[in-house]
């Protein structure tokens, strides 16, 4: 009986939708379904089995030996637990995830220095009320008009006048 | 002292104090090399050419600048021009004269001055006078009535202008505020993923539970199965021997009763009939 009880974590499930992003709903909802269907599977079976009158039998029962025999061989039976293949996997699982989650968190900070970046660039900006033109470009660098690619004013193609 | 105290205008534009010694280079390039043909053209006017030619190789790579340029940023300009009296002669000309002449001073150098060039003759009042005075009299008055109009016009487009700027700008900043909390709502989403691995672990764990249970309920129903079974068949057996039995023995019995003893049996159930009968008629 030593591995059997694999402990049963109780899960926080409102927690857990909370953090669910919109496109992965449906997949949540299937799991909580099928963990669902698994814990009231779970509790609808006893815990251990109703244990057999031996001595009803042994007195009713007119066959010598038999009941003996099969208390014996009852109380000898060992009922092989279900081995566990797949929290191995599970975990494997995990590790990866927790890999991959630490690169996503990381790319993740590099963007948002980036964007703090930017923002710290634009919360700076002087007002345009006082910009020269060559401020605007400086601070805009996309609207400069390319001088050496496009030689003839207005510097641009006409389509994006 | 007249052009240094107006107000800091108009400081000269930023690139050519800045970032462009070249561009400066050629701006003093031209400028001295038009200073020296105007020279060469007033004192030696036969030999421009070879002035020229000279002055041109003697003098290309000198900077006009020669302290550090200061890279600080400009003030603002100013919203309104210098105070001016009358569309002409600036304040600062009449704030120059107050201290020795008080405050008519300038007017009556602008009325001597006028009336010296009439009178002298030095400005000729003929047609051209008349033209002038029209003219001017229809512009002041166009200005006068409508300037302050245009001016708004004026100052509606460039405020729409950057109003569309203005917009553009806090779109940016706002769509990048909205990504930054994007991204660490993010971030907490994905600190959830244990809740994930837990469902998995426990759904395993309930299914491994399950199994176990199951087992030992279908060793258990088994055995019992077995056992009823064999319960089941004895007092099967019993009942049917019991039955046979209890049959033989009515059937023997039926059969001994031998047609003598049915008479006697008879005649004796007709007596006591008659006597029971007797005893219920006296009894009635």
């Amino acid at each position: 009986m030593a591995g059997r009880r694999a402990a049963i974590k109780a899960i926080d499930w409102a927690a857990f939708s909370e953090r669910v992003p919109s496109n992965q709903r449906a997949m949540f909802n299937a799991l909580k379904t099928r963990s669902d269907a698994l814990s009231a599977r779970l509790a609808s079976l006893p815990e251990k089995p109703p244990t057999i009158d031996w001595a009803y039998y042994k007195a009713t029962v007119a066959k010598a030996g038999m009941v003996d025999e099969f208390q014996k061989k009852f109380s000898a039976l060992k009922v092989p637990e279900p081995v566990d293949t797949q929290t191995a996997k599970v975990d494997a699982q995990e590790q990866e995830a927790t890999k991959s989650t630490a690169e996503y968190v990381q790319a993740s900070k590099a963007r948002i220095a980036q964007y703090e970046q930017e923002l710290q660039k634009l919360r700076s900006m002087i007002p345009f009320e006082q910009m020269t033109l060559e401020d605007l470009h400086e601070a805009f660098p996309e609207t400069k008009l390319d001088k050496e690619k496009y030689p003839y004013w207005p510097h641009k193609p006409i389509a994006d006048l | 002292m007249l052009g240094g105290t107006s107000g800091g205008y108009l400081v000269p534009p930023p690139s050519s104090e800045q970032g462009s010694p070249n561009s400066s280079y050629i701006a003093e390039n031209v400028l001295e090399l038009h200073l020296r043909v105007f020279v060469c053209c007033l004192f030696c006017k036969k030999l421009n050419g070879i002035f020229l030619i000279i002055y041109s190789i003697l003098h290309t790579k000198r900077a006009l600048h020669a302290s550090q340029q200061c890279l600080a940023p400009l003030p603002p300009l100013p919203e309104k021009g210098g105070e001016v009296r009358y569309g002409l002669i600036p304040e600062e000309f009449f704030q120059f004269l107050y201290p020795k002449t008080g405050v008519t001073g300038p007017y009556m150098l602008g009325t001597g001055l006028l009336l010296y060039f009439l009178s002298k003759e030095i400005y000729v009042v003929n047609h051209e006078t008349v033209a002038a005075a029209c003219i001017l009299s229809v512009l002041i008055y166009g200005v006068k009535k409508y300037g302050s109009k245009v001016a708004a016009f004026a100052d509606k487009l460039n405020e729409e202008k950057v109003a569309t700027a203005l917009a553009v700008k806090n779109d940016a900043i706002k769509g990048l505020e909205t990504a930054i909390e994007q991204e660490k709502k993010e971030q907490w989403r994905v600190e959830g993923r244990s809740y994930l691995f837990d469902a998995k672990r426990n759904n395993i764990a309930m299914l491994l539970e399950a199994n176990y249970r199951e087992r030992l309920l279908t060793v258990y129903n088994e055995v019992k199965k077995r056992l009823d079974y064999q319960v089941a068949m004895q007092h099967l057996k019993r009942q049917k021997e019991q039955d046979h039995m209890i049959q033989w023995v009515e059937k023997n019995v039926v059969q001994s009763i031998t047609p003598q003893q049915q008479k006697e049996s008879i005649a004796k159930c007709i007596l006591d009939l008659k006597a029971l009968s007797k005893s219920a008629q006296m009894t009635v």
